[in-house]
């Protein structure tokens, strides 16, 4: 160890090392006593810290667990809107499946009771018809 | 008695201020005087050296004596003294280049002045010196320190702290060859 400082001070200059020394000196010079007043006044310092309230400390109550609340609010924000656009298509494919119900594939008395409650309708609907057809063929007669 | 049993009395709670007492008699002066070279002020080094021992006396009871006491205890003198520097760097500057200009204007005599010249230029060639070479300089010429403590103490490997020591040194001289 010695040596070690030995060879690494042959670097330093006689200058530097004069310096060094009186500067060392010069920092070591202190008032008398200094260091019995300082051990005094910083005992007596921690104590006035030690008897001082303590402020109470503000806590923030999820301040730990702000990834989980972040997670659990994506997790939410996910599963509202599965649940509102699967909702959604839901009633898009009810009505789809209502425009391809294949008319053959229902049975005669659905039919025929579909026909027989809507008799006035077709009526009407028929004599409509021809009514504007003997119109247009009169109209077109003239 | 070591200061492992000092630490370990005061982390006790038996006789905490004994033992803080103990320790601080044997480490004051050696963290007081490190300071000093670091700051230069006297007013300064007092209440840098106060910070770092009220630091000792609240954060003794989580010291896991991974490291020796005194490591420990100067990375919180160099932390201290690196904000402290922080802070005042400015107006740092500007008051010691002042006191230097104006010392060397009154010189008292002629030896007087050769010594205060050279005390002068070391004082300033030292502020010009970054913090971190200044205080790895500072443990290694005056207190012997080896390069793994100091290393340890500045957070840097052992080779950049005998860099530190060698480029402190070059800078040092260079600054004091100066005319």
């Amino acid at each position: 160890m010695n040596d070690m400082n030995d060879m690494e001070n042959e670097s330093i200059s006689k200058a530097l090392e004069e310096a060094l020394k009186s500067f060392d000196s010069k920092t070591k010079q202190v008032p008398a006593g200094y260091f019995d007043q300082f051990e005094m006044d910083l005992i007596q310092q921690i104590k006035v810290e030690g008897q001082a309230p303590q402020k109470a400390r503000i806590v923030n109550l999820f301040l730990n667990q702000k990834k989980y609340l972040v997670a659990a609010s994506l997790l939410f924000a996910i599963a509202t809107g599965y649940l509102f656009f699967n909702k959604a298509e839901n009633t898009t494919t009810q009505i789809a499946k209502v425009e391809v119900i294949d008319i053959g594939s229902l049975p005669d008395e659905l039919i025929e009771a579909y026909v027989n409650n809507n008799e006035l309708v077709t009526e009407v609907e028929w004599n409509s018809a021809i009514e504007a057809a003997g119109t247009n063929l009169i109209s077109r007669n003239q | 008695m070591t200061d492992q049993a000092l630490i370990i009395q005061f982390q006790n709670g038996e006789v905490k201020e004994d033992a803080f007492t103990q320790l601080l008699k044997r480490h004051r002066e050696t963290v007081f005087f490190q300071i000093k070279k670091m700051v230069l002020e006297h007013a300064d080094a007092d209440d840098i050296a106060q910070a770092v021992w009220i630091k000792v006396w609240n954060k003794l009871d989580g010291f896991k004596q991974e490291s020796a006491f005194s490591t420990w205890l100067f990375r919180v003198a160099y932390n201290e003294t690196l904000n402290f520097i922080a802070q005042k760097k400015r107006l740092k500057t500007h008051t010691t280049q002042n006191e230097l200009d104006h010392s060397l204007e009154h010189p008292s005599s002629q030896n007087a002045l050769k010594e205060t010249t050279i005390q002068i230029k070391l004082e300033r060639a030292i502020a010009e010196l970054p913090e971190k070479q200044r205080f790895v300089f500072m443990l290694r010429y005056y207190e012997a320190f080896d390069y793994e403590k100091i290393a340890s103490i500045t957070g840097t490997t052992v080779g950049g702290a005998k860099a530190n020591y060698h480029q402190a040194v070059k800078k040092m001289t260079e600054l004091l060859q100066q005319a």
